[in-house]
């Protein structure tokens, strides 16, 4: 009886304190541009397009438990096709011209589409059979992107044509805002903030949803999930075309971001990024893959950006560990000891401390 | 009531943000060039009495053999610059980075470290100097010396690659077999060579003087991942080739020459700069490298027979005793050296900016740091020299390399002009 | 002829190579039900203590301690980390593997550096001359060991104590544990098989015509991978015939490139990939994988 009046109080009151943590945080992000040079804003991009890409995949491994370790294949598709549709083929290269926001949604829709081809695969396999079936997507791509030298450019790749908003365009030519002079990775900041906000919240939108509902029960049980009325095939192919857009959008943000798409980025070791993301952040959630994919992309950066601090790569020859080989180790280590440490990942630690400062209020 | 918390602190938000950005140290403010004491003009890259330059290497992915030897000679350079007073009365310092031939981690290299330097003595990875070109030549302008001879990279006044390019050092090898192993119009020569930058650009080369000298090109392109050129032997042997040109790393070059040495099929083999390594000697293919081999290399070998030469083993050896003397020494060696002389000059000419060294370094027209080669750099458009010298393996050199043809810019070399 | 001959021998060779590093991953997967991307560390792991043994004790000596070093790692990785997971879900478990391939990879290509390992092995380059077919010695040696090991593996998975364990494992884990057979022993020694297995493979793979151990010589068990797959993961008939399927295509591919330019040159890695996923479409359990039945 009691409990029940106490309740809504408190609810009120933990409402209002996330309102300003969410405020301070909004506030934080948007201001960032004003202060970080474009190290870090640049590596604040990458970990953002990464983070796109890792909601993508943790709909389809996390949620679904489907396997994949092709998605670089799909961020490929994503960046090389926007190249095609927004480039002027001044270069040479095939471009259709296409306003350059078009020529980005018709690359999500295109990896889309690549995704939806790969169903009869996508559709018929699970567990190991799938992942390593979706291994071969990689290895295709890498050789359409070596030897399909009109559409890709080639082992040098291609120059990516900047994004064009509204009159704006996201390139280096200075604008000033506040005395602070922007250049593509200032412009490209909000542009990322606002592609992620709208990623997350769409993703949250189908995982708290009735498909969300439908896909963890596929994960958990198939054939049960089938028994009560889910139609399992087809939502294993609709995740697997939402997981690919997912991975298109993360290549285009990637693309706006290095300038120039290269095919030796788009190998197995991006998709198994990937995979450690969601595992390190937490299996199956929104938040997770955001804090997975933070945590995996900037380790590296943060290493090597203080490795002039570490005793590190300045000494070589010294048998000292590179700042290559350190941020490895610590992505590797995490992936295994957060399975057995934090089974959930990252945020469950967040969440679970969440649930012993007011008990029985989260969830 | 959630409504009113939402717009409040959305109002409160945009009230900080503005009064925050007005005090941000990126906040423009007149940074322009500096002229020092002495009347030297600074810019970017030079603090205090320090200039620092960048080194975009790679010690832990596929090109770490190269990206090793050439930061340690880099090193070495700068200290002994240091040791002899510096430039300027500047103590020049090196900073550098592991990207690991990770592009993202390239991108990242270049994007902190460009701030920060005057420009760059090492860029390893052509599709990444290829992917932070159009910021090079748009705004930074900062001298970059890439360790990649992609004839793709040439035309920059900013990214100035040094010494023959691969489409031209290959000419050069096809045009030793012309003149010295009795290869003749008509006749069929195979083609190894990576997928990729490297092996493409070769293949540009040799396709070149087939087309010139009326031969034909039997091509087999491999991937970085093959070991083992068994079934490359095969196809050439059955396609009747008369030589081999390869152009991929020393651990396909080993195999290819120890697979055809192995079953009998002697034809002379060729291959690129970077398709040998010394510690290629100690295996099971060293005896065959020595008898059938050749490479082709746009400077003569660290063991070569010049003072110069000498004395880069001798420190090299004092400063890294444990490590194999390779020709990524002589590359690291000549690109630092050329940026040296850059900075000398345009701190005769009182100018050391960014602008100051490209122009320098443009000024410079033959210049040998005692490999046997001397580099042009007048023109931007073409590689700073266009001959190749012969080297054969021998395990009894210094370095696993012997000279078996000097410097020379073949015919064909001179009258070729790259994209054409 | 001689080249097609000289093409397919190399092929059956490297295929069995390949049988033997899919055979292990059989082996884990029937045993623990966990794909097991770690494979390539083992590898690499195995062939590592070979070539730095091999001149201070011998080369024979020196692959027997690498076997034993790769199996114990193996059984390392098992009894510290898989362990611990058991009950875990098996997408999670793979994905673990996977962080144990990076640290043990990371490790060992620090450790290897830039140089190139030779094995030390007898066989050297000599080749044997069949009329005009030329092949290595130490193709036939990998081609003799392979099938060595496979039939006394065979032979062992059917007829000794082991043998019957690991089935029972793989048929019910449940049904098996009850009968007494202790699940953790068959795992422990699935892994140290799988490692046992993959150092043998490290040493064909390095051996001549291919200069010596490096750095990049685990990506040979990305090979592996289709293999066990287009033979169906539960299979070890499976494992022996997709080794050679893929031994065999990546052989055909690179041997006749000249003829398949309208593919792109370059074609032998992603030959293997093509033959599996067109495998796939007909048969989603693989040639002899045991099709999913389930009770709900």
């Amino acid at each position: 009886m009691s409990e029940a009046l106490v309740k809504p109080l408190r609810l009120v009151r933990t409402r209002r304190t996330r309102t300003y943590v969410w405020t301070a945080a909004a506030v934080l992000l948007l201001a960032l541009p004003f202060y970080l040079d474009r190290f870090w804003l640049q590596a604040g991009l990458f970990a953002m397009a990464a983070a796109i890409g890792a909601i993508g995949i943790n709909l389809l491994t996390g949620a679904t438990g489907q396997l994949s370790m092709g998605h670089a294949f799909f961020l490929a598709v994503g960046a090389y096709g926007y190249c095609v549709f927004a480039a002027d083929g001044g270069d040479g290269l095939t471009g259709l011209g296409l306003p350059t926001w078009l020529a980005a949604v018709l690359a999500v829709l295109v990896a889309g589409v690549a995704g939806g081809l790969f169903s009869p695969i996508s559709g018929r396999l699970s567990g190991a059979y799938l992942g390593i079936a979706t291994l071969a997507l990689v290895f295709i791509g890498q050789h359409v992107m070596f030897n399909a030298h009109d559409l890709t450019g080639g082992a040098n790749g291609r120059d990516v044509p900047p994004l064009n908003l509204f009159g704006l365009t996201f390139d280096d030519r200075e604008l000033l805002v506040a005395a602070v002079p922007f250049g593509s990775a200032e412009k490209l900041w909000y542009a990322g903030l606002v592609v992620l906000l709208a990623g997350a919240l769409f993703a949250r939108g189908v995982l708290r949803g009735r498909p969300g509902r439908a896909m963890n029960a596929i994960r958990d049980h198939r054939i049960a999930a089938g028994v009560i009325g889910v139609p399992v095939a087809r939502h294993r192919a609709a995740v697997f075309v939402l997981s690919s857009m997912y991975a298109g959008l993360a290549g285009v943000l990637l693309a706006l971001v290095f300038q120039r798409t290269v095919p030796d980025y788009f190998g197995i070791t991006l998709s198994l990024e990937y995979l450690a993301m969601i595992v390190i952040g937490g299996l199956g959630s929104v938040s997770g893959a955001v804090a997975g994919a933070v945590f995996v992309s900037l380790l590296p950066q943060l290493l090597t950006r203080y490795s002039d601090a570490l005793p590190l790569v300045s000494a070589p020859g010294t048998g000292g560990i590179a700042p290559g080989e350190a941020s490895r180790y610590l992505y590797g280590a995490a992936v295994v000891l957060v399975v057995l440490f934090l089974p959930g990942g990252l945020v469950r630690v967040a969440a679970r401390r969440r649930v012993t400062t007011h008990p029985g209020e989260e969830r | 009531m959630n409504t009113t918390y939402a717009a409040r602190a959305a109002a409160g938000a945009l009230a900080a943000l503005l009064v925050l950005a007005g005090c941000s140290s990126k906040a423009k403010d007149d940074d322009g060039d500096k002229a020092a004491a002495g009347g030297v003009k600074t810019g970017d890259g030079i603090s205090g009495k320090t200039i620092t330059l960048g080194a975009l290497t790679d010690m832990t992915g596929v090109y770490a053999t190269l990206g090793k030897s050439v930061t340690q000679a880099q090193q070495l350079y700068v200290k002994q610059l240091n040791a002899a007073g510096g430039v300027c009365g500047y103590k020049v310092r090196l900073s550098i980075r592991d990207h690991g031939y990770d592009p993202q981690k390239a991108v990242s290299g270049y994007t902190e470290l460009e701030p920060k330097v005057l420009g760059f003595a090492q860029f390893i990875g052509s599709p990444f100097v290829a992917a932070v070109k159009q910021r090079i030549d748009g705004q930074d302008k900062g001298l970059v010396l890439p360790q990649a001879w992609s004839a793709a990279l040439l035309g920059s006044p900013y990214i100035r690659v040094i010494g023959s390019t691969y489409d031209i050092e290959t000419i050069n090898a096809v045009d030793f077999l012309m003149q010295e192993k009795g290869i003749k119009k008509g006749d069929k020569i195979g083609h190894v060579y990576f997928e990729g930058d490297y092996g493409e650009s070769a293949l540009v080369g040799s396709r070149h003087v087939a087309q010139e000298e009326g031969l034909t090109v039997v091509e087999q392109k491999i991937k970085p991942t093959d070991n083992d050129m068994t079934a490359q032997v095969a196809a050439l042997k059955q396609a009747g080739v008369k030589a081999i040109v390869i152009s991929a790393g020393p651990r396909q070059a080993a195999s290819l020459v120890g697979v055809a040495a192995a079953g009998g099929f002697n034809v002379p083999i060729i291959g690129n700069n970077s398709a040998f390594a010394p510690q290629l000697l100690a295996t099971q293919a060293g005896p065959a490298l020595m008898k059938n081999y050749y490479v082709s290399s746009p400077s003569l070998p660290i063991g070569a027979d010049t003072p110069e030469a000498k004395k880069l083993v001798a420190d090299y050896q004092a400063a890294y005793p444990k490590d194999a003397l390779d020709n990524g020494i002589v590359a690291g060696w000549t690109a630092v050296s050329a940026f040296g002389e850059a900075l000398k000059k345009a701190c005769a000419s009182k100018d050391l900016t960014r602008e100051g060294v490209d122009k320098a370094l443009l000024s410079i027209d033959s210049f040998d740091v005692g490999f046997g080669i001397a580099q042009d750099f007048t023109d931007p458009k073409s590689a700073s020299s266009k001959q190749s010298v012969i080297l054969q393996p021998d395990k009894s050199v210094t370095g696993g390399m012997k000279v078996v043809r000097e410097a020379e810019a073949s015919e064909m070399a001179e009258a070729y002009t790259p994209g054409a | 002829m001689s080249t097609f001959a000289e093409i397919l021998l190399n092929g059956v060779s490297l295929g069995s190579v390949y049988a033997l590093i899919a055979l292990g991953f059989v082996v884990i997967f029937r045993a623990t039900e966990v794909v097991n991307f770690a494979h390539a560390s083992l590898l690499l792991a195995g062939g590592y203590v070979t070539a730095t043994l091999h001149d201070d004790i011998g080369f024979w000596p020196a692959l027997l301690a690498g076997i034993a070093g790769a199996a114990l790692v193996g059984a390392a990785v098992e009894f510290l980390v898989m362990r611990r997971y058991r009950g875990a879900d098996h997408s999670v478990l793979a994905i673990v593997t996977i962080g144990v391939d990076i640290l043990l990879t990371t490790e060992l290509t620090r450790r290897i550096g830039t140089d190139v390992l030779v094995m030390g092995d007898p066989w050297g380059d000599a080749v044997l001359k069949l009329g005009s077919i030329s092949l290595a010695h130490t193709r036939i040696a990998a081609f003799v060991a392979a099938a060595l090991l496979i039939t006394a593996f065979l032979l062992a998975f059917r007829y000794t104590s082991w043998g019957v364990a690991m089935r029972a494992a793989a048929e019910s884990p449940e049904t098996a544990a009850l009968m007494g057979v202790r699940l953790g022993r068959v795992s422990l020694g699935a892994w140290a098989v799988a490692g046992g297995l993959a150092a043998v493979a490290a040493l064909f793979l390095t051996v001549f015509p291919t200069p010596g151990l490096e750095r990049a010589t685990s990506l040979a068990a990305l090979k592996a991978f289709p293999a066990a797959i287009l033979g169906g993961l539960d299979s070890t008939t499976g494992a022996l015939v997709g080794g050679l399927l893929v031994g065999i295509t990546e052989s055909l591919a690179t041997g006749y490139q000249s003829d398949l330019t309208f593919l792109g040159r370059g074609l032998g890695d992603l030959a293997p990939y093509l033959v599996m996923v067109a495998i796939l479409l007909i048969r989603p359990a693989g040639l002899f994988g045991t099709k999913e039945l389930a009770r709900v």
